[in-house]
């Protein structure tokens, strides 16, 4: 039997110490920074299922299932511990008296909970089959070795009890419900029977037992081991962190990710580490648009070549159409039991394509990002224009000599977009109102990069933010404000990267707090809204909360979208798409306002302007313009500020700029015309 | 690009403060059709790349050594605005002596002045053959054949050898991305800068007299009534006073 347990636990490590190897084909990536607090949240994690519960239905399942796995795998541990080593060694028994009653008691329970909850899964995978469930041949070995270690479980309990405890002491036997079902219909054989027959079954169980631990490594079960040490190994630095690029070091030959070894061990890890649930891709915008995307398989794809033939070029084997698909929306690794990281390694594929061999998603996305190049816009705007859109608002309160109270990094769309030129207009409507200073850095003011960055051009995000991040610190600022998540999240957080300390926020919540504090008074009008989460503001940066009350404080009575919140649907713009024309598939913008339009209410508010412009094309395309209209939640605010503030009088002949221009010596108002 | 020009104080340029510039398109084709003749024929053939202007273009000369040229020649020059082409291709002949280039591909035209002189005058100079606004092009054992793009969307297909002048039109290639390797060696690349003043000068043959935009137009014309009134009035319209219709 030792030997035997011996073999099984030897077969196990093995296969986990070839697998460990795979995982070293990747770059080395050091995740054992904070152990205790990755300890910690690999115990939570685990213990709670608190990330398979995501999904109620076969998540509620798989945790019923796994709760009671492991009250069983703790009591046979512990019988195990006493028949073995304290009862031969030091004649000590402690499982005895009550704790032995409500031990057996929980695990005869156990055991039938455990059934039930694979019964639930059973039944889901090979009866109902939802789509995009692939089952392959080693599930069938993991689920019958699972059942058929329960039934032969709950036999040799059975078994033993209709020789001792259902006909000496049918007391105790009652604390064993199951098993005492179960052994009455042994009760007819004689003792000695009966003794072979158990014998001979908890062979069996045992067998069954080892051999489930000797195939742990090669079936999906790895993900007893692989899901806690993947909570144990995620990333600790916030959410959308990308790794950089040492531009300055010429003797780097290869950018981005063309093989396996390019990528980390914790990408070939993940991928190993994926229980194929699907979760991600029936979130993910691309492939529910029938884009040839889905995260899922992009993830096993990475795991097939790092197995197999690890020189395989990645972006063919995965399809470059599939890898310039997302948006990096996120939504797949929100959603994924096992904390894949999805995004980081579709960035790390696209700095191959775009970093290696000069490739696009497509000719107007060339042309966009050459102009970012050279004008610092996508839109090949001239950059003395940038802040024209400026004039012709009210100025502010004159603080001459101090920097402006906050640094409003205004963004291409807000700059030159017409429509999202009235976001803008608005913000500082609103800040005016409330005496808030608001400086722009005007004509040195740049694209944050965010969608060359997420396409993969880190070197041109570089060029820019390099140039972005000496204005703002030439301007004096103090602190940032941006009407744009994508802006938000890159000054944020990966400007910080590159040496920007200063504090920056989304203008979502900085209204929201002017709202709170009283800062603007607003006269509330009723109306029904319901709000679309960016994926940059909502999933990113945790920010759902804010711009509903300030909604909710302008009059509005929210009406939630069917998907929302941390579920919500990306509008399609995000990861660079919003430079790229949408060819694959149906409309992401398409399927987010037909939700809108779902709920009945007539306004749908963002807090995005990529998201502004991407669901207001999709309401013409799909002919909702009478039903639904889309507004920014600071034109929602802006529109409600009372009409007693002092500064409510945009284009009203006034020809002072409303802000400060603070890239050239802070504290002059600049006059354009 | 979009942009604002407003005329400098001589009247006879723009003022180039507030611009963004990058490198001339039809450029960015003669650059691709160099690498392009370069990967086919092997590492023997060497591409240099000639630019003639203020500091900036070394922005646009680095772009080309990251695309594939091997060596760039700045010729420094504050004042290439005020040249015509013909001073330009004095310039340009300077540097490219009779033997040392085979061949000297330029765009079809500049996208500020358009003169479309530059490249003739070079060949000219030179007494190397030419074929301007090329489409496509095939190299073979010294012998170029080009095809042309002539007026009203007629080709021609010219055949002749090298030394040769080529200017480049759109549709004769897709130039490439630099990719990042490329940019990062293109930094160690020759970049040879020569003060205008070491090289020749000519008499300038035209000189810009006055630069300005085109004076604005009074109203347009707004016709009214029905769809099939309209259209014959239109038409009417651009018969009697235009040349769309003839």
């Amino acid at each position: 039997m030792y030997a035997l347990a011996a073999a099984a636990l030897g077969c196990c490590l093995w296969g986990f110490y070839r697998r460990v190897r795979v995982y070293r084909r990747g770059k080395p990536l050091d995740r054992r920074d904070h152990i205790p607090r990755r300890l910690w949240m690999a115990l939570r994690d685990t213990l709670s299922q608190a990330r398979v519960l995501r999904v109620l239905g076969p998540g509620l399942f798989h945790s019923v299932f796994f709760w009671a796995f492991l009250l069983l795998l703790l009591g046979t541990l512990l019988v195990f511990i006493q028949a073995d080593f304290t009862d031969p060694l030091f004649e000590a028994r402690f499982l005895k008296g009550d704790f032995y009653l409500g031990f057996s008691l929980v695990l005869d329970l156990a055991g039938l909970v455990a059934l039930l909850g694979l019964l639930g899964l059973l039944v889901r995978r090979f009866v109902l089959r939802p789509t995009g469930l692939e089952t392959i041949a080693a599930d069938y070995v993991a689920h019958a070795l699972l059942v058929s270690i329960l039934l032969t479980g709950f036999l040799v309990e059975g078994v033993r009890m209709a020789a001792t405890e259902i006909p000496t002491d049918p007391g105790l036997a009652l604390f064993s419900p199951i098993g005492d079902l179960v052994g009455r219909a042994f009760t007819g054989l004689d003792p000695g029977r009966l003794a072979s027959v158990h014998e001979a079954l908890w062979w069996v169980h045992l067998v069954l037992g080892l051999g489930f631990i000797a195939v742990i490594p090669s079936t999906k079960l790895r993900h007893l081991v692989t899901t806690p040490a993947k909570y144990f190994f995620a990333d600790l630095s916030p959410k959308g962190t990308l790794a950089t690029i040492d531009l300055e070091d010429d003797s780097v030959e290869q950018f981005g990710a063309a093989t396996v070894a390019d990528l980390t061990w914790k990408d070939v890890f993940d991928a190993d580490a994926c229980t194929r649930c699907k979760r991600c891709q029936e979130r993910c915008p691309a492939w529910v648009t029938e884009k040839p995307l889905s995260p899922m398989r992009l993830v096993l794809d990475i795991g097939e070549v790092a197995f197999g033939d690890s020189k395989v070029n990645l972006p063919d084997k995965i399809g470059e159409d599939a890898v310039w698909s997302c948006t990096t929306c996120r939504a797949c690794e929100e959603i994924c039991p096992a904390r894949v990281e999805h995004v980081t390694k579709i960035v790390e594929l696209r700095r191959d394509l775009t970093l290696m061999q000069g490739a696009f998603p497509g000719e107007e996305v060339r042309l966009a990002v050459e102009n970012t190049e050279v004008n610092g816009n996508p839109f090949g705007a001239s950059p003395a224009s940038r802040a024209d859109w400026a004039a012709g608002c009210v100025s502010p309160p004159s603080r001459n000599g101090s920097p402006p109270d906050i640094l409003y990094f205004v963004g291409c769309y807000a700059s030159f977009d017409h429509r999202s030129q009235d976001v803008a207009k608005s913000f500082v409507r609103i800040c005016h109102a409330a005496g808030v200073d608001v400086g722009i850095l005007g004509n040195t003011e740049r694209c944050c990069g965010e969608p060359l960055r997420k396409l993969g051009n880190e070197y041109v995000y570089r060029m820019l933010a390099q140039e972005n991040i000496e204005a703002i610190i030439a301007s004096g600022a103090t602190r940032i404000v941006t009407t744009c998540p994508h802006c938000f999240n890159t000054l944020a957080r990966d400007y910080r990267q590159l040496g920007l300390d200063l504090p920056v926020e989304h203008a979502a919540t900085f209204v929201d707090r002017l709202v709170r504090e009283r800062r603007v008074a607003l006269q509330p009008s009723s109306f029904d809204v319901t709000y679309h989460d960016s994926c940059y503001l909502g999933r990113y940066m945790d920010i759902f909360d804010e711009p509903r009350a300030a909604l909710t404080a302008s009059g509005g009575r929210m009406v939630e979208m069917r998907l929302t919140g941390k579920d919500s649907f990306c509008c399609g713009a995000g990861g660079g798409r919003i430079l790229a024309d949408e060819r694959l598939g149906t409309r992401i913008s398409s399927r987010r306002v037909e939700m809108a339009a779902a709920t009945g209410a007539t306004l749908l508010a963002s807090s995005c302007p990529f998201c502004l412009a991407m669901l207001e094309d999709a309401i013409k395309t799909t002919g909702l313009e009478e039903n639904l209209r889309v507004r920014d939640v600071t034109e929602i605010v802006a529109e409600r500020l009372e009409a007693a503030s002092p500064t409510d009088g945009i284009g009203d002949g006034h020809e002072d700029p409303c802000v400060r221009e603070t890239g050239s010596g802070h504290g002059v108002p600049v006059r354009r015309g | 690009m979009e942009s604002r020009f407003v005329a400098d104080d001589a009247g006879t340029w723009y003022v180039e403060q507030d611009l963004a510039f990058r490198l001339n398109e039809y450029d960015t084709y003669a650059v691709e059709q160099a690498i392009l003749i370069k990967e086919q024929l092997g590492p023997d053939v060497e591409i240099t790349v000639l630019s003639i202007g203020p500091d900036r273009v070394v922005e646009a000369l680095k772009r080309a050594l990251a695309m594939g040229c091997d060596r760039a020649v700045h010729v420094q020059d504050a004042e290439v605005h005020l040249k015509d082409p013909w001073q330009i291709a004095g310039l340009i002949a300077a540097c490219a002596q009779p033997g040392s280039f085979d061949l000297i591909l330029t765009g079809m035209q500049s996208q500020d002045r358009g003169s479309s002189q530059v490249g003739p005058l070079v060949a000219e100079l030179l007494g190397y053959r030419c074929a301007t606004t090329v489409v496509a092009l095939d190299y073979a054992d010294g012998i170029i054949t080009a095809k042309r793009e002539l007026e009203g969307g007629e080709r021609a297909i010219v055949r002749f050898s090298t030394p040769a002048v080529i200017t480049c039109q759109s549709g004769l290639n897709t130039p490439r991305y630099p990719t990042l390797p490329n940019i990062m060696k293109a930094k160690k690349k020759e970049l040879l800068a020569i003060p205008v003043g070491d090289l020749p000068a000519a008499q300038p043959l035209c000189v810009t007299t006055s630069l300005h935009p085109p004076a604005v137009r009074t109203g347009g014309l707004v016709l009214e009534g029905d769809s099939a009134d309209l259209a014959a009035q239109l038409v009417s319209i651009l018969k009697e006073k235009t040349t769309a219709l003839q």
